[in-house]
């Protein structure tokens, strides 16, 4: 057993052949569809292309897409809208997924099967639950404005997808919807790590429910509580599916948040460097994200 | 005791409660495929269709090329798997038992790509893939989909090799295996839960994905993804509401069997490599 001999797990300090040779295919795709990609944009973005012909010779060096860029008004809606978005959803899915969480979290008979309910909406892919909420918030027959006129909340029918506003509450319900399930899931998982001895301990000095919760758990959720934040605002700064099956970022870009004008102008216009600009942007803001959260990452979950 | 009956009331109620508006969109997927097109357009709606039409889903399956789409999705999600989960079980198991010069800056790459834009890679992905004349054909989101998951997959496995213990490997190189068989014979066995619950996992990620097969595939019919075969007939000029979400359940039913499965290593999933 001479390689055996070599190869002593125990000491994880010990450098060895095999290690690079096992992650050697890893770096090399890596390297090719995601490494290589990212260079191009930012290549992409400092040259006038229109259309992403690598075959042909570079342009040459320009900040004109940059320039551009900030002086147009476009970029800026783009940057409000995805503002509003990431701090509208992401407050909803916390007040939702922690709400949740604390209430499936009790022990009752169906535990279980209200424990898989609650964030069945994780299951649903995007484009599905954009197809639900079409329907849900229709024009004619939707059951949303039939809802609302039976409450009284409205007297005729709203055109949900026409209206700047209207449009926005639905892209923000769909988002909501499927995103709070990840904060319930998260949170849950929190929970059950808080040691019981906590609220036995609270229990005999007199807290009431409403103490437990503001001084035992939500201080104890407090690090899953920061990373599930970033991670959920991260999802809504990212994503394309919902907006752009359910409005296409319009009326009047009422939604077309970052990612939506990135990819219109791209494939709508086809203005290449003018959009990878913006993805430039985009990927400046999540690499901060997520360097910010992995700093402050708790060491389990 | 009374008081704790009235509050375990009130806490059926409220679970109930949630539940039912939660789960309420679903529910009205599955009534508006039930329902006749025409009784969709009775106010008020019912909530439960008089005759419900079960034969929409063969219909649907005849008149639409769902199963098509669904064979591509399902090849391109098996494709994308396969070869990340190739390499990520090597990356993975390299990660978590030897100390290789520049693995943590690999490590946290690896966990930054997980948060990159897909509207950013697409662009330079549609350069390269043109060149390689891969725009219209599976592979071209085979490979985009290996993006996505590469990521999720190489942290859940270095997460889950991390809980196995070293003496495993230890035995069995003392009995003769060498390193590479120590993997493949003992610790790969063992990780079995943990390797279907990572494949499933990036089989999600490819399922769901809409941006890729929207701009690789949109002029390749025969190719046209499940997501993306639905949302053409979202934008057809009349949309006929019940056969949407009867192939929407189509195109939904393998994620829900797969989450009903996966529950338990959700968690896992989702956080893998959130911590440090």
């Amino acid at each position: 057993m001479p390689r055996s001999a070599f190869l002593d797990l125990a000491r994880p300090s010990r450098r060895h052949w095999l290690g690079y040779l096992l992650l050697a295919p890893a770096v090399l795709l890596i390297a090719l569809i995601i490494v290589y990609p990212l260079f191009v944009s930012v290549d992409l973005s400092f040259q006038n292309v229109n259309i992403a012909r690598l075959d042909q010779p570079r342009r040459p060096f320009t900040t004109a897409n940059y320039e551009r860029l900030f002086a147009s008004e476009e970029f800026w809606n783009a940057c409000w809208v995805t503002f509003k978005l990431v701090t509208i959803v992401s407050f909803f899915c916390f007040l939702l997924g922690l709400g949740t969480a604390l209430l499936v979290n009790n022990r009752f008979k169906g535990q279980a099967l209200a424990r898989l309910l609650v964030a069945l909406p994780w299951a649903i892919p995007e484009v599905i639950a954009v197809v639900i909420f079409a329907w849900l918030f229709d024009s004619s027959f939707g059951l949303m404005n039939w809802l609302f006129i039976r409450l009284g909340l409205v007297d005729q029918t709203i055109n949900w997808f026409s209206s700047p506003d209207a449009a926005f509450a639905v892209v923000t319900t769909v988002m909501v919807w499927k995103g709070y399930p990840f904060v319930s899931i998260m949170m849950l998982a929190g929970l059950q790590s808080i040691p019981e001895d906590f609220y036995n301990a609270a229990k005999v000095d007199g807290a009431r429910a409403w103490q437990r919760l503001l001084y035992i758990t939500i201080p104890s959720l407090m690090p899953v509580i920061g990373v599930t934040l970033v991670l959920v605002m991260l999802w809504v700064f990212r994503d394309f599916s919902i907006i752009y099956v359910l409005t296409g970022g319009g009326p009047l870009k009422a939604t077309q948040s970052l990612s939506i004008m990135t990819y219109e102008q791209a494939f709508g216009f086809f203005k290449m460097g003018y959009a990878s600009a913006i993805g430039v942007i985009t990927l400046i803001v999540c690499v901060i994200a997520s360097r910010l959260m992995i700093a402050r990452a708790p060491d389990n979950i | 005791m009374k008081r704790k009956a009235t509050r375990h009331a009130l806490l059926y109620v409220g679970v109930a409660l949630t539940c039912a508006i939660l789960v309420f969109p679903i529910y009205w997927l599955v009534v508006t495929a039930l329902s006749e097109p025409s009784q969709l357009r009775q106010l008020p709606p019912s909530f439960w269709p008089d005759k419900p039409r079960w034969g929409v889903f063969g219909q649907i399956m005849a008149e639409r090329p769902i199963l098509l789409w669904l064979g591509n999705s399902a090849l391109a999600a098996i494709g994308a798997v396969t070869i990340s989960m190739v390499v990520s079980v090597l990356a993975g198991y390299s990660l978590s038992r030897f100390r290789v010069r520049g693995g943590q800056s690999l490590g946290l790459f690896i966990l930054t790509a997980k948060m990159l834009p897909a509207t950013l890679l697409v662009i330079p992905l549609f350069g390269i893939f043109r060149n390689l004349e891969l725009i219209g054909s599976l592979w071209s989101i085979i490979l985009a989909h290996a993006t996505l998951i590469i990521p999720f997959t190489t942290w859940m496995l270095k997460g889950y090799f991390d809980t196995i213990p070293r003496e495993l490997e230890q035995a069995a190189m003392v009995d003769g295996c060498s390193p590479l068989g120590a993997l493949v014979r003992v610790i790969l066995p063992v990780s079995a839960p943990g390797l279907a619950a990572t494949a499933l996992y990036g089989f999600v990620l490819s399922w769901s994905d809409y941006a890729y097969a929207r701009t690789f595939l949109t002029n390749a019919q025969g190719n046209w993804t499940a997501n993306l075969g639905i949302t053409t007939m979202k934008g057809e000029y009349i949309s006929n509401w019940s056969d949407i979400s009867a192939a929407s359940i189509l195109v939904a039913l393998p994620i829900l069997a797969i989450y009903l499965f996966l529950e338990r290593y959700l968690v896992g999933g989702l956080t893998a490599g959130a911590e440090k």
